[in-house]
């Protein structure tokens, strides 16, 4: 069957894919990112999932406020990379899979949690940002040495999914992978975060000692976070902060005893940015 | 700021001075303005909006206040007006205007004096 072997919270702003792209990682501006990304990197190196199931958000690119989706998960075997203005980045498509994916849609729905489903879609920053970090031998060897199942939370758009429902879908999740007969090892991926507003006099506000309570929280005391409303998320961690609630959805299909084998955090400018790993005892 | 009284989630985001929380009432005002930015993704309507904005606004059905906002590259309006900072986005992109400029702005500031207080004004 399949398993989940870990987890992993990073921010996804688009900065990051940007001081990859442009190769920044020896600039002293920017190498305390990379250096806080590089232990994760090289634990999926050693891991080697085969699947990264991905709780993330599109900043309205691929879905448009005609119609949000509030949780859509995608079912293709490639997903472009999407034009956010500028033309795409000059990254390999990503690769989807398909069959994992069509099961977890199935179950998902037939476990209560009404998805919105999406074929052949391109995926912006929200998932592509912190994958080529992730992955950073992706990009010039031409191709992705993991899939991905992209999951789409709205939190653009107020009515978003509450903190508790993120976690409960992240356990639906957990469900819906243990339920798939072949072998395959998964990895959550919880995306967003952390401090930051983007809108209005009080952008540009970060709050360090917050996103340092957040990072102890999600590990050791994630149902105190299902207990917080958006309201408290936003004056805590900035309005565009509160889409950290995907990190619940990450850590709910954890287990409860989940080590934390890594942690970096990096406040450059506008938003934190942030990356944690969790390995589950095999 | 309106209470957000439909939402108990959202009850006390009203005091949060200068936050303009994106629920479906901005959602909704916004939406004609939002498309047009939105549709900026597109390869020939950037073309479009580079080359000939007035046809650009035309096709939008943009009122001559939204048609301002966009020209000027009015951050903080449009953010007022009901416009998402994420379709915003695309007019940045377009434009050639870093984030950190598009967060000066709608503070109120100048681009120089807000790097002054960010720890690394260099990574941008
Ligand atoms: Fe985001």
């Amino acid at each position: 069957m399949a398993r989940i072997i870990g987890g992993i919270g990073t921010s996804h702003v688009p900065t990051i894919g940007m001081a990859y792209d442009r190769k920044k990682g020896a600039d002293p501006d920017w190498a305390p990112l990379f250096e806080g990304y590089a232990p994760a990197a090289r634990w999926l190196a050693e891991k080697k999932p085969d699947v990264l199931v991905f709780f993330f958000n599109d900043h309205a690119t691929t879905f448009f406020f005609d119609h949000y989706p509030t949780f859509a998960i995608g079912v293709w075997d490639e997903y472009p990379i999407a034009d956010e203005g500028m033309g795409p980045r000059p990254v390999p498509a990503l690769r989807g899979h398909a069959p994992l994916s069509r099961h977890m849609a199935t179950a998902l729905v037939n476990d209560e949690f009404d998805m919105s489903v999406f074929q052949d879609l391109p995926l912006d920053h929200g998932l592509n940002s912190p994958l080529t970090m992730l992955y950073p031998e992706a990009v010039p060897a031409g191709g992705w040495p993991v899939s991905v199942v992209p999951i789409e939370v709205n939190v653009l758009q107020h009515p978003m999914p509450t903190p508790l429902r993120c976690w409960k879908l992240g356990q639906a999740v957990r469900r819906a992978v243990a339920s798939w007969p072949e072998d395959l090892s998964v990895v959550v991926v919880g995306t967003g975060g952390l401090s930051h507003q983007m809108n209005g006099e009080r952008a540009g506000f970060n709050n360090e000692a917050w996103d340092r309570e957040f990072l102890e929280l999600i590990h050791t005391d994630p149902m105190a976070l299902t207990r917080m409303r958006l309201a408290d998320f936003a004056r805590l961690g900035g309005s565009e902060g509160a889409e950290v609630i995907m990190w619940l959805a990450m850590r709910g299909a954890l287990s409860p005893d989940v080590k934390k084998v890594h942690q970096s955090y990096y406040l450059p400018m506008t938003t934190a940015m942030a990356v944690a790993v969790f390995e589950e005892t095999p | 700021m309106t209470a957000f009284s439909s939402n108990p989630q959202l009850a006390g985001a009203e005091r949060l001075e200068g936050t303009f929380i994106f629920d479906l009432e901005r959602s909704a005002r916004g939406l004609r303005l939002n498309r047009f930015l939105h549709g900026l993704v597109i390869p020939e309507r950037r073309a479009l909006f580079k080359s000939d904005p007035q046809a650009a606004f035309d096709q939008a059905r943009l009122t001559p206040e939204e048609q301002r906002m966009v020209l000027e590259l009015d951050w903080r309006a449009l953010i007022h007006y009901g416009a998402s900072f994420f379709t915003m986005e695309k007019l940045g992109r377009v434009s050639g205007v870093s984030n950190p400029a598009m967060v000066a702005a709608m503070r109120g500031e100048t681009l120089e004096s807000f790097l002054a207080t960010r720890r690394v004004p260099g990574a941008r």
